[in-house]
């Protein structure tokens, strides 16, 4: 089977996937904070700007489809518009079509589901296709422009962004972020993840104070900082920095369990 | 931003939406509340009841490790940004999977934490990075590989993942949200302001890669993003477009 044939089978199945769930979680945010929902604070604000008219939904998600492709045909990479903003956006406006009652069409899973199927199935099908179809020339400078872009987003611009809404978000959430954050970036090797979970120790503190829960968010965090450290090998590598001899049963215990450093 | 802030600004948005009455869009309360029960499945109804919450993240979160698989095959079809993708791929083309899958990890747990205690899920963090980059990192880091490489394994897989994510969201709802009575949102809104601002970074970044890589390039990614910011586009995408418009007709040389 040709390969495009295959490509084009498969996201069909997976445009009808992900446009079913995420369109019935983004209809089960209007009844939210009752009903347990699925999407994105924007996504609920970006519905109800354009709410009641489909032309708005249409063109909020084509501007973002416009985008979705440019990424798809350059690295391969859909965005997370595609769910956050295309899908439920042309799920909306198919399912307001003829009938303009907010109940019965964007606020409504079972409609909004199975019109989300059909948006998602004909749209990762163009864009999975198109893109599997350019050129090698274009994807050349896809990958030399876009390559070094992102790399450089990832590190150091996000960190840095979720840095500063940590350190502006209070005393405790910025030293919670700040401490996380360097630490995420000697055991993980970016900052950004550390920040974020800094962000919720030091929010859930502030807001709960010492309960049961926070104490156990904590030890998570801490549990899991401590473990990648181990099975990345950050403790053999920080005893080389320091010119201190590495006993031989840590080197023995990375060796056999293979996490001993890889860069 | 406090959190009582958000809390308030939140709310309507949603009560409105169940029909309560209160907050904004009076318009779309009465709508609601004209319809209470016909054709349109009403509170307690299984499209809206907790028992169909996993399921709809079963389909969603099987879509995008299927497109993870579509992407590890075919480099196509990553339900994710190029920056998170290119975590991926630099596991892929040989380096470590640490990054994507610590990244991926962190999100995921971040999210199914806070998932429940705001009354929505993010799927851009916990679905789209959690599911679609950082587990998928996770298993090529332990060399497994197969549901990668086999879009049969890889949709039950990702339905497997995705109900565990909906049950242990609702499950620590109950724990939480019951008992605390949702009295913090866990800085959901700090991260979602960065998370949203993160995005604008792009097209400059892109424009100065753009301009790195070639001059006639570079002109091109400019003139593109001058051109959405006058049609009202968001930048990033005329600066691509523009890039690989005059990159199809001056091919970068040199490398």
């Amino acid at each position: 089977m040709p390969q495009t044939l295959i490509v084009l089978m498969e996201s069909a199945v997976i445009g009808a996937l992900i446009g079913f769930g995420a369109s019935a979680g983004v209809a089960r945010m209007f009844h939210a904070p009752k009903v347990q929902g699925m999407g994105a604070f924007r996504t609920l604000g970006e519905l109800n700007a354009c709410e009641n008219d489909p032309i708005a939904h249409f063109s909020f998600g084509f501007g973002f489809f416009f985008n979705a492709w440019a990424s798809a045909v350059g690295a391969g990479a859909l965005t997370g518009d595609v769910d956050h903003r295309i899908v439920p956006h042309w799920a909306a406006a198919l399912s307001m079509a003829k009938n303009r009652n907010l109940a019965e069409t964007l606020h409504n899973p079972r409609r909004m589901a199975f019109c989300g199927a059909g948006v998602g199935m004909v749209l990762i099908s163009v864009l999975n296709t198109s893109a599997a179809s350019v050129p090698g020339s274009l994807q050349k400078v896809a990958a030399e422009v876009l390559g070094p872009a992102s790399e450089w987003l990832i590190n150091p611009v996000m960190p840095i962004i979720f840095w500063m809404a940590a350190i502006d978000a209070g005393r405790r959430t910025g030293g919670w972020g700040t401490v996380l954050g360097g630490l995420a970036h000697v055991v993980m090797g970016n900052a950004v993840p550390g920040i974020v979970l800094g962000i919720v120790v030091g929010k859930a503190l502030d807001d709960l104070g010492r309960t049961r829960l926070t104490r156990v968010l904590v030890g998570a965090v801490i549990a899991l900082f401590v473990i990648s450290g181990i099975l990345r090998g950050v403790d053999l590598q920080l005893l080389e920095q320091m010119k201190v001899h590495v006993p031989d049963w840590l080197a023995q215990f990375h060796k056999t369990t293979g996490t001993t450093p890889t860069d | 931003m406090s959190h009582a802030e958000t809390g308030a600004a939140a709310a309507p948005g949603p009560e409105g939406g169940a029909g309560s009455g209160g907050g904004t869009g009076t318009a779309k309360a009465k709508a609601e509340a004209k319809s209470g029960g016909g054709k349109v499945p009403g509170e307690g109804s299984f499209w809206l009841s907790e028992r169909a919450f996993p399921l709809f993240v079963a389909t969603l979160a099987a879509g995008i490790f299927a497109g993870t698989h579509l992407y590890y095959v075919y480099n196509t079809g990553a339900f994710n940004e190029v920056a998170v993708t290119a975590l991926l791929k630099a596991g892929m083309d040989g380096g470590s999977y640490g990054a994507a899958a610590a990244f991926g990890a962190g999100f995921l747990f971040a999210r199914i934490i806070e998932g429940p205690m705001v009354g929505i899920l993010d799927i851009g963090g916990s679905l789209q990075t959690g599911v679609g980059i950082g587990i998928p990192a996770m298993l090529l880091a332990g060399g497994i590989t197969a549901p990668l490489e086999h879009f049969w394994l890889a949709l039950p897989t990702g339905a497997v993942l995705g109900l565990a994510i909906g049950w242990l969201v609702l499950a620590i709802r109950r724990v939480t949200v019951n008992s605390s009575g949702g009295t913090s949102t866990f800085g959901a809104d700090v991260m979602m302001g960065a998370g949203n601002s993160a995005g604008r970074y792009l097209g400059p970044l892109v424009i100065i890669a753009a301009a790195t890589a070639s001059i006639p390039v570079g002109l091109g990614s400019t003139l593109g993003a001058l051109l959405f910011y006058w049609w009202k586009k968001p930048l990033t995408g005329g600066a691509i477009l523009g890039a690989m418009l005059f990159g199809l007709f001056f091919p970068i040389t040199g490398k």
